[in-house]
């Protein structure tokens, strides 16, 4: 177990109750330093009430939360950046105003707001929109502000509840970039919530996995997916199915097949960690015309339905 | 301090560079001050156009006739009947019938007999009623010259020295412990400060329920309140509004303070103040117009208020009666999610709002009544009936044990209210009912 001082955050056995609903139920996890954090898990799981405590807007009925290796507290508003699901923007403000009344809340000075601003407004090609009325802007244009304003003080700490959700994919693609250019070039810790599994996918270093209020999964996102994959292996051949699935005998279990006409078939092979992958490559290009093979490629999205389909299997075990 | 300094500014800045409310605060005494004008002047309009009276005497009592005048007479006493633009007579001692009444170009016809001499009456018939000041200046001239007939015929006195000796009784009223005069004119002054108090709760409270409102719907909270404790927010932002509404007050005041000095410059120099008085006939004429306003019955209130004391505990009680109200409309706009859904919870926080309205109104009579005393010292009423009875003055200790109790209840208020708001302003998607919100009052940290 690595020491705590690696963790930019740490949760230990939280748990928060809402009148008769547990919303988070002895919660424990680490956010590594400087990584993307992905905080994934069915509507109702329980990430709104986590965020919440981490942005310093709730406490833990029971349980600590550290913040690089300090419990939680006020202090730390400054160092934490907080972009919720559900943003608005005044609408009796100017676009730049309102950017400084944020930026200045976060403990920024006039100047030094004023400076950052400019200098994100023209990263993000908002500059010119300054001094217009918030009404003018168009969706994804607001979301760009919301954005600016949750970074705009260099938190250390950046929670992202859906960030992109409302940009076009151009504009998507264009904040995935600066939310990995802030783990990159200022060692920003990112805790990341969404749905979009893509996004996980491109962004995350490191998942888990929250449901009814409990950790599910969590972990490296690579190890998660090594896991998942579980040996499986994509193959596409030229061939007869009844032959190979013959010859393959019990040295491999066929999990699915898929044929494609002209005797070409795409299947799925679990294969025993006793064979090296080398010794049965040389042995199916014997046997059939092999077109392609490499492991099975596991979006996080297959990791996550089967880590939630598991934990509903072990409650219904449970009760 | 500082965020919350921050989030005050907020408030504040947005709100007053509004230009409906640059235009109400600038405009608004000169709107006050000009209705008044157009009243007064449309009332000066409708009663120039000329009455013409038709004047019967009926026993030829106060007129006669000059031979071959085909029944036209003339009064006994000329002077009587002044020359008025507004106000002419025609003498006779014969009634018009009605159709010749109505055929006739005569405004009112106005009949007189012996009777008049014991019962001081006469009769006035119209088509259309004729104005006040039509019927003021009738009575006034039937009146001289009736009185003028007793006196010849009852005394032997010369009229000149019967006025002389005539004495009209004013009454200085005054309260034997305080020494203060004419307290029934001071609850004038003391109702429009309570109105004023009214009006601003009103508005500004509604204010604050409106910006809650707004900040939650518009899901803004959520990032404000990650920085700022959310009962900081709520009492930045009333501290906020109640500034506009302070600064409202502020030029309000300052722009009819200099409205009346240049009303007065204006007054003292065109010699309005003397056509005035011997209107009013006045024994005094002056061209100053504080003197005149000393003079005057029912206006010398203005001069004997202590404003100072007056607007020092205004702004105090409307500080506190802000903060107590603007909390309850705080914590009510945190538990809806639109003005539609907060008029259900507004009617029980209003009611004492509208309870003071109607006190005040009640009490106006009679300021120093137990009703008046006990109100003045609950909290949700002290604000406004207070106002009443500081003007006709009030026993210090009274005033110092009302803001006392004011105090106390406004921080608890806004303590209770600042759970509530916590509470509500983070929940979406249920209406909650007034007993909800006084669970929420329970609710641990």
């Amino acid at each position: 177990m690595k020491d705590s001082n690696s963790s930019a955050l740490e949760l230990l056995e939280v748990r928060k109750q809402y009148g008769d609903h547990t919303a988070l139920d002895g919660v424990s996890l680490k956010v590594p330093k400087a990584s993307i954090f992905g905080l994934l898990g069915p509507n109702g799981a329980g990430k709104t009430t986590m965020i919440r405590m981490v942005a310093g807007i709730t406490g833990p009925d029971s349980g600590s939360i550290s913040f690089f290796g300090k419990s939680l507290t006020a202090e730390h508003i400054n160092e934490v950046g907080y972009l919720p699901e559900e943003r608005g923007l005044y609408k009796n403000m100017r676009v730049g105003e309102q950017a400084m009344y944020f930026a200045r809340l976060r403990g920024m000075s006039k100047t030094e707001a004023r400076k950052e601003l400019l200098d994100w407004f023209e990263r993000l090609e908002v500059d010119g929109w300054w001094n217009r009325e918030v009404a003018d802007l168009s969706k994804g244009m607001a979301q760009k502000i919301q954005f600016i304003v949750a970074v705009i003080h260099k938190p250390k700490f950046l929670i992202l509840d859906e960030p992109l959700s409302g940009f076009d994919p151009i504009n998507a693609a264009r904040i995935r970039k600066e939310i990995i250019r802030l783990r990159d070039e200022y060692g920003t810790t990112i805790l990341l919530s969404t749905h979009d599994m893509s996004s996980v996918d491109e962004l995350c270093d490191h998942v888990a996995l929250i449901n009814h209020g409990r950790k599910i999964l969590d972990g490296p996102v690579h190890d998660l997916r090594e896991k998942a994959r579980a040996g499986k292996i994509d193959l596409t051949f030229r061939g007869n199915l009844i032959s190979f699935t013959a010859a393959l005998g019990s040295g491999a279990i066929l999990h699915s097949a898929n044929s494609k006409g002209d005797s070409i078939h795409e299947v799925v092979l679990g294969l025993p960690s006793s064979i090296p992958i080398e010794k049965f490559l040389k042995w199916v290009t014997s046997e059939v015309d092999v077109l392609s093979c490499s492991p099975k490629t596991i979006s996080m999205d297959d990791v996550f339905l089967r880590a939630v389909k598991d934990s509903a299997k072990n409650k219904m075990k449970q009760s | 301090m500082n965020r919350w300094l921050i989030v005050v500014g907020r408030e504040f800045k947005t709100r007053v560079r509004k230009r409906a409310f640059i235009i109400a605060t600038l405009l608004g005494p000169i709107l006050m001050v000009g209705a008044i004008v157009i009243i007064a002047f449309l009332a000066e309009k409708a009663t120039q156009s000329n009455a013409k009276v038709l004047f019967v005497d009926h026993n030829n009592l106060l007129t006669y006739s000059l031979p071959e005048s085909d029944g036209v007479r003339i009064p006994s006493c000329t002077e009587c009947f002044p020359e008025r633009s507004y106000l002419e007579y025609r003498f006779t001692n014969e009634a018009l019938t009605t159709e010749e009444f109505i055929a006739s170009d005569f405004t009112a016809m106005l009949e007189l007999d012996d009777g008049i001499m014991q019962s001081a009456k006469a009769v006035l018939q119209y088509e259309v009623a004729p104005s006040t000041r039509v019927t003021s200046g009738i009575k006034r001239d039937l009146g001289e010259a009736i009185e003028r007939l007793r006196v010849k015929n009852e005394s032997a006195l010369d009229y000149e020295t019967y006025k002389r000796l005539k004495v009209k009784i004013g009454l200085v009223t005054q309260d034997i412990v305080t020494q203060d005069q004419n307290v029934e004119n001071k609850t004038g002054v003391g109702f429009a400060f309570a109105m004023f108090m009214f009006m601003f709760i009103m508005i500004y409270g509604n204010h604050v329920m409106r910006g809650v409102i707004e900040e939650k719907s518009s899901r803004i909270v959520e990032v404000v309140i990650s920085v700022v404790k959310p009962e900081h927010l709520m009492s930045a932002k009333m501290a906020g509004i109640g500034l506009v509404g302070l600064t409202q007050i502020l030029v309000w005041s300052l722009l009819s303070w200099i409205l009346f000095l240049a009303f007065g410059l204006y007054a003292e120099s065109s010699g309005l103040l003397v056509g005035l008085m011997s209107e009013q006939g006045s024994p005094v004429a002056t061209t100053d117009l504080s003197s005149f306003l000393e003079a005057s019955d029912d206006l010398n209130v203005l001069m004997q208020i202590d404003w100072f004391m007056m607007v020092g505990w205004g702004a105090f009680f409307y500080v506190a009666g802000f903060a107590l109200y603007s909390s309850l409309f705080a914590a009510i706009g945190a538990a809806v999610e639109s003005e539609a859904d907060a008029q259900y919870l507004l009617i029980p926080a209003m009611l004492p709002l509208m309870f003071s309205y109607l006190v005040n109104l009640m009490i106006l009579e009679s300021p120093e009544s137990m009703l008046a005393v006990v109100c003045s010292f609950i909290p949700f009423t002290s604000p406004i009936t207070m106002m009443i009875r500081l003007s006709v003055g009030v026993p210090w200790w009274h005033v110092v044990i009302s803001a006392g109790i004011l105090i106390v209840t406004v921080c608890l208020m806004v303590k209770m209210a600042g759970k509530v708001y916590k509470t509500g302003i983070l929940m979406y998607g249920k209406k909650p009912t007034l007993r909800e919100m006084f669970r929420w009052l329970m609710y641990k940290n």
